[in-house]
């Protein structure tokens, strides 16, 4: 299972890829942003994307809706993890095709319940 | 039915048209101070005080991430001393034990202590475990103060553009076209939301409120 880490903050990378380790997931990638992540989705066989939202350059949002609109990309799960926290964000994302939503500051136990419920909704679909 | 009013078909002379000209120029300086005092009100009398708690809001979150970093160090200290403490107490007789000059009697209570050793020990270190753990998330502090503070850094940029366009008005200068763009800063990301400045009935308070509201979708 091949992680894809997005967000402009490298301390939020870094406990994101070491709790995912905790979690047994050794593969794990970083982008600092939508910009740079794009192209490693396209090129990498990535199985499961964690990005944030509010982001200089390409927002979390914005990467999602490329995501969903690349045929190759577009079944990949995206879990946002993000402080934004209005409604409407959180309505938007879902309309955007986000598979679940993660708000910060959180725990180690909701993060891994969120993923394996996107897995486990794979699983099954 | 009234009479049409006769037109003037003389063509305007060049003194109208400075007037014209000037008349233009002072409605535009006058629609332009008057978006800028609205723009600067707005600053001084909801954007710096939102700022501030904002910035106290800051201080509260660093604080608490450094607490709560402290009190795991603190507890994962004598978890680990305690597991230092009883390898060391164990390794005398386990020496003895190794060089075959431990008796029957030593060597059951030996057996006995090494159980203990191995439980405690296994405690301890899913203890130190977790906590590392939790120390890992209490940085997520950084993630977060990062967001607000740079929205405060925009506000300051903003409030520096609008108080050098006052000086210039102030003059009587014209303002330049570079910094008349007073507008809100619109994002559609808007970072943590901070207690007292957003409207609660605008934010979730936590993730079961996200879940809900994405149950509530379908989700």
């Amino acid at each position: 299972m091949k992680f894809l880490v997005v967000d402009d903050y490298s301390t939020m990378r870094r406990i994101v890829k070491n709790l995912l380790h905790d979690l047994g997931y050794a593969q794990v990638q970083e982008a600092d942003d939508g910009n740079t992540a794009l192209p490693m989705l396209k090129a990498g066989a990535f199985d499961f994307l964690i990005t944030d939202w509010n982001m200089p350059g390409m927002p979390g949002l914005d990467l999602l809706k490329a995501v969903r609109s690349d045929d190759r990309l577009a079944k990949l799960p995206v879990l946002m993890l993000t402080a934004e926290a209005k409604r409407e964000q959180i309505v938007e994302a879902a309309q955007a095709g986000v598979n679940g939503y993660v708000i910060k500051p959180f725990t180690a136990a909701t993060l891994k319940e969120k993923i394996d419920k996107i897995l486990e909704s794979r699983a099954s679909a | 039915m009234s009479e049409p009013l006769p037109r003037n078909t003389a063509p305007p002379t060049p003194e109208l048209m400075d007037e014209l000209h000037d008349l233009t120029c002072n409605l535009r300086n006058a629609l332009e101070r008057f978006r800028f005092d609205s723009r600067l009100n707005d600053l001084a009398e909801k954007e710096m005080p939102d700022a501030r708690q904002r910035l106290q809001h800051v201080l509260e979150l660093t604080d608490a991430a450094a607490h709560r970093t402290l009190d795991l160090v603190e507890q994962s200290g004598p978890a680990a001393e305690r597991t230092a403490r009883s390898a060391a107490d164990l390794l005398g007789v386990w020496a003895r034990f190794r060089s075959r000059q431990i008796s029957p009697e030593e060597f059951r209570t030996l057996l006995t202590r090494m159980d203990g050793f191995l439980g405690s020990a296994r405690a301890d270190s899913d203890i130190v475990r977790a906590n590392l753990a939790e120390v890992l998330l209490a940085q997520g502090y950084q993630d977060l103060t990062g967001q607000i503070i740079r929205g405060v850094m925009t506000l300051v940029e903003e409030v520096e553009r609008s108080l050098a366009e006052l000086t210039r008005l102030a003059r009587g200068e014209a303002s330049s076209s570079a910094t008349t763009v007073i507008a809100p800063h619109v994002v559609r990301a808007s970072g943590p939301a901070v207690p007292g400045v957003d409207p609660k009935d605008t934010i979730v308070s936590g993730q079961q409120d996200v879940d809900d509201l994405l149950s509530d979708l379908g989700m």
